[in-house]
């Protein structure tokens, strides 16, 4: 409790910290913060190119929406997964880039990391917001789920700082761990339904069955990754402007708190040896 | 208000002198174990006082665990034994202007370095004048820092670290670099602090400044507290040890 007090104190340093990175980060560009949508705009092209036009993937049109883009489709994977593979990097850099900080000035380490969910949230929201614009353009009835659609971001955010504190404490310890992110999270993203449907999974699965003769199926392996239900959530909401269901957000709330009280439990058992060990 | 501002109580800080360090998984997974390493220690059981409103020097050459003292009574270091208690609000100016972003402005900088202190906003909008008028960089507050030149960076951040307004202010040696000017504004701000009843704990190398300021000092080689006491006896016994070594 003593330690959330702490934490909660310091909640205007964090504020601060996290509106340095947004302030800072597109300073003296011209087009400012329109950069953090070049990214997923170009990766929207390639993947549309790609997958949509030349593999043809093929998702299902949204129901109740009616929406059949496939741009947009990806958009509603692509645009969370970027979040939180960026706070993920950010974070798990945070303690090392800020070592001369923490060697000089005493105040609660967990602000580092999580600054840096706030400033990348902030892009996210900029990103998220294009994306609902075009999809109320193209005939989606988005609005209505704008506030469930806020505590799924919310939720993913959870998320997010978890992961982001275990990291950065991680990276500490081994400095490996910043470049071995780089593949783990390029690998996941192929592992989590953002460029091709669901169901492709489901069918494949069903094809084979048990592996090795076991009842666990392929999908249920790939039900583990708890990103296949966060994009689940976000394009029933986004795209299908359908409530997902219980089961989706059970297992987003689930996952998304687990992480956060590893997260810190970890954090605070090593927050003392930072200034030590870096 | 009790007489005692800071109470050393045995403390002992050792540090793992590491005679191969893992920092890779690769190793780690191949030995089984994240180094070898043996204990330094840094601090052996020091015990002291420092009274409430008294400005207390620490002395000491190269080495002499000064610094890791300092950065344990700022909450930086962990000691392995021993504790250290404290009455009132703590502040530590070990290196100013730590957490300065280049590309912001001055204005923005004192936002949020300020946080970083653990002042609020509030205090700060309060302050404001106040830390600029100090610095003396009024003219170039809305210009981004990379632009200062290195007296102003530390002027600034001084300025900042001083309006914290603690109970007890710990300083390491960050007055060497301004020019003569500042560091004598710098003094008459540590002597108004003390008739204000406010503790200094400062570290320097400049005996004359220790002498002129301090009404205590403790003396620390190798990690041992020699002597503490008034502040003369304990520089002239200082300042002997160091003559009798060069006279072997």
């Amino acid at each position: 409790m003593k330690y959330l007090q702490e934490l909660w104190s310091s909640r205007e340093l964090l504020w601060n910290l996290a509106s340095r990175e947004v302030r800072g980060q597109y300073k003296r560009t011209i087009f400012g913060q329109l950069w953090s949508l070049a990214n997923p705009l170009v990766l929207m092209v390639i993947y549309t190119f790609i997958f949509g036009f030349i593999f043809k993937s093929n998702p299902p049109p949204g129901n109740p929406s009616g929406l059949d883009i496939f741009a947009l489709w990806l958009l509603c994977g692509l645009l969370p997964w970027t979040f939180l593979a960026n706070v993920v990097n950010a974070s798990a850099s945070s303690l090392v880039a800020n070592a001369g900080l923490i060697q000089k000035v005493s105040f609660s380490r967990a602000v580092l990391p999580l600054s840096q969910v706030g400033s990348n949230a902030y892009n996210w929201a900029f990103e998220m917001a294009v994306l609902l614009i075009a999809v109320s353009v193209v005939g989606g009835f988005v609005l209505p789920w704008l506030p469930l659609l806020l505590v799924g971001m919310f939720l993913l955010a959870v998320f997010a700082s978890g992961l982001g504190l275990l990291f950065a404490v991680a990276n500490v310890y081994f400095r490996d761990t910043q470049y071995l992110l780089s593949i783990a999270l390029q690998m996941w993203m192929y592992l989590t339904p953002i460029i091709y449907p669901m169901r492709l999974v489901r069918t494949e699965s069903d094809k084979w069955g048990g592996i090795f003769g076991t009842p666990v199926t392929v999908a249920e392996i790939y039900n583990l990754n708890p990103m296949v239900h966060f994009v689940e959530l976000f394009r029933a909401l986004i795209y299908d402007n359908r409530f997902p269901s219980g089961a989706n957000w059970m297992i987003c709330i689930g996952w998304a708190v687990v992480t956060l009280v590893v997260g810190f439990a970890v954090f605070r058992r090593n927050e003392r040896k930072l200034a030590e060990i870096l | 208000m009790s007489d005692i501002a800071v109470h050393v109580d045995h403390v002992t800080k050792s540090f793992r002198m590491y005679h191969e360090r893992n920092q890779s998984l690769k190793s780690t997974v191949m030995r089984r174990k994240t180094s070898v390493h043996e204990d330094f220690l840094a601090l052996k059981d020091v015990t002291f006082d420092v009274p409430s409103g008294s400005t207390f020097g620490l002395i000491g050459s190269n080495g002499s665990g000064k610094s890791t003292l300092l950065k344990c009574l700022a909450n930086i270091y962990y000691p392995n034994q021993g504790s250290i208690t404290h009455n009132g609000k703590l502040a530590a100016m070990l290196e100013v202007g730590s957490g300065f972003h280049a590309e912001l402005s001055g204005r923005e900088n004192v936002f949020l370095n300020g946080s970083i202190l653990g002042m609020s906003r509030k205090e700060i909008t309060r302050k404001f004048e106040e830390i600029v008028d100090f610095s003396g960089v009024e003219q170039f507050i809305d210009q981004p820092v990379k632009n200062y030149s290195s007296g102003m960076y530390v002027r600034l951040g001084f300025a900042i670290a001083i309006n914290v307004q603690p109970d007890i202010l710990v300083v390491d040696e960050v007055l060497a670099v301004g020019d003569q000017e500042f560091q004598e504004k710098c003094y008459s701000k540590f002597n108004d602090l003390k008739h204000s009843g406010k503790t200094v704990i400062l570290v320097s190398h400049s005996m004359d400044v220790v002498d002129s300021m301090c009404d205590r000092v403790a003396w620390l080689s190798h990690g041992m507290l020699q002597e503490v006491g008034e502040a003369s006896t304990t520089i002239a016994s200082y300042l002997d040890s160091l003559h009798e070594g060069q006279g072997e």
